[in-house]
């Protein structure tokens, strides 16, 4: 008789495990600020993971893995969180504790930055998000979204442009490129 | 062709890493484009600290590995959830009143799916509950409560309410569950207790047309939904003050 079957359950749990220690705080981190609390976070990544589990055979290539969990992990929040939303205000502090290592004006910096991205439309926090802690590439961004590229890089335009100024003294908020320029293509 | 400003701003503020050798060559070209690039590469630098200095919960892969949703392992009763729900009961019947409870911040996924279902149920239902049905007896409502596994204390100023409908509640199949209406001021309001795992806060319903809270109730959960402005806070104390498991 053949022992397949076990050999394959077997490799399904290895492909699986590597999977988790490879990628599950860059996806914790990615649900964390999409939904901006942490406990929300954990279920999120938790339902994420179980469906990708379950369905781990239509990864074809572990090179796309990342990807395929933060779309994933996208639409089990649209499924989840995104209809009935809890009165999450303000984005839990877990990121700005404060550091001794730290100036009292690099605080006051982190802490502006911190705000200003959990502040940031989801439209421009999402891709912003997708660059900063996938290392997505526009394009990647786009199918990840499922939107066009151009959209997704008039959207990153406008992300730093409204974080910029935090920064750069004398730079104002979304002021580098009249709107018309920049005009998002229809999706 | 060379890049303009306009256009060099553009790209660079929508990826300041861009390797393109036109955006490097123009990056190249002048003093005020390198700052430009320094500065966003600096406004990276930063946001990408912070977004990653979100603390992992501690075990978080190895409970990815096991393959256990929180959610899931909640809802599933094992012996020891039920040694557990054994003794909270025993404890509650001898008299500990009711509480809410330490509460988390916010609903889990169980939670949340919780109140959909509920929701659902009570839109099913409410096409039931008209206005000019009669009084059910104290009798049959604790009939109710009791199948439910818990018990109704007789309390004046519930029986001044006009209790409209008391039956068995299947919101969460393999659950007893007692489904109680009463006429408030807006129009009917459900009373659902459930003997099932309580969720992990007490949150508010959110539905377009309803009101209505899931409050964690010992061993379960008590519901009370009802038209928008209905006071029912007031219900919410009444039937937490009169209410406890005989389990």
């Amino acid at each position: 008789m053949s022992d397949t079957p076990v050999l394959d359950d077997r490799l399904k749990k290895e492909r699986y495990e590597a999977l988790v220690d490879a990628l599950y705080q860059d996806v914790y981190r990615y649900a964390y600020w999409l939904c901006k609390n942490s406990a929300l976070a954990e279920d999120l990544v938790q339902e994420t993971f179980l469906r990708a589990w379950r369905s781990l055979d239509s990864l074809q290539n572990d090179k796309a893995a990342k990807a395929w969990l933060f779309t994933i992990l996208r639409r089990e929040n649209a499924r989840l969180y995104e209809r009935y939303r809890p009165d999450i205000v303000d984005i839990e502090d877990q990121s700005i504790a404060d550091s001794d290592e730290n100036e009292p004006d690099q605080r006051l910096d982190r802490r502006l930055l911190h705000e200003a991205i959990a502040k940031l439309e989801k439209d421009y926090r999402e891709p912003l998000l997708l660059q900063v802690i996938g290392g997505f590439s526009g394009k990647e961004i786009a199918e990840i979204l499922d939107l066009n590229n151009n959209t997704v890089m008039t959207r990153l335009f406008r992300a730093r442009s409204k974080l910029k100024h935090i920064f750069v003294p004398g730079s104002e908020s979304g002021d580098e490129v009249p709107e018309g320029d920049v005009a998002e293509d229809q999706d | 062709m060379k890049m303009d400003d306009l256009e060099f701003r553009k790209r660079a503020l929508e990826n300041p890493h861009d390797t393109d050798a036109d955006f490097v060559a123009a990056t190249a070209s002048s003093a005020s484009r390198q700052q430009l690039v320094q500065e966003l590469k600096a406004l990276d630098s930063k946001l990408k600290e912070i977004v990653q200095s979100v603390p992992i919960p501690t075990g978080l892969a190895q409970r990815l590995k096991s393959r256990e949703p929180k959610a899931t392992a909640a809802k599933t009763p094992t012996v020891f959830s039920r040694y557990y729900a054994l003794v909270a009961s025993l404890i509650i019947a001898v008299g500990v009143t009711l509480s809410v409870g330490l509460q988390s911040a916010n609903p889990s996924a169980a939670d949340l799916k919780f109140h959909d279902d509920v929701l659902n149920h009570v839109y099913r239902e409410a096409p039931r509950y008209r206005s000019d049905l009669e009084d059910v007896s104290w009798q049959q409502i604790n009939q109710v409560v009791a199948e439910a596994g818990g018990h109704l204390r007789e309390d004046e100023r519930i029986k001044t309410l006009h209790i409209k409908f008391a039956n068995d509640c299947n919101i969460v199949p393999a659950t007893r569950g007692a489904h109680i209406v009463l006429e408030g001021t807006k129009g009917s309001v459900s009373v659902i207790i459930i003997n099932n795992s309580p969720v992990t806060t007490k949150f508010d319903v959110n539905d377009p047309r309803f009101a209505g809270k899931i409050i964690p109730l010992g061993v379960g959960n008590l519901i009370i939904v009802g038209e928008k402005e209905e006071p029912l806070e007031t219900y919410e104390a009444l039937i937490t003050d009169a209410f406890e498991w005989v389990i």
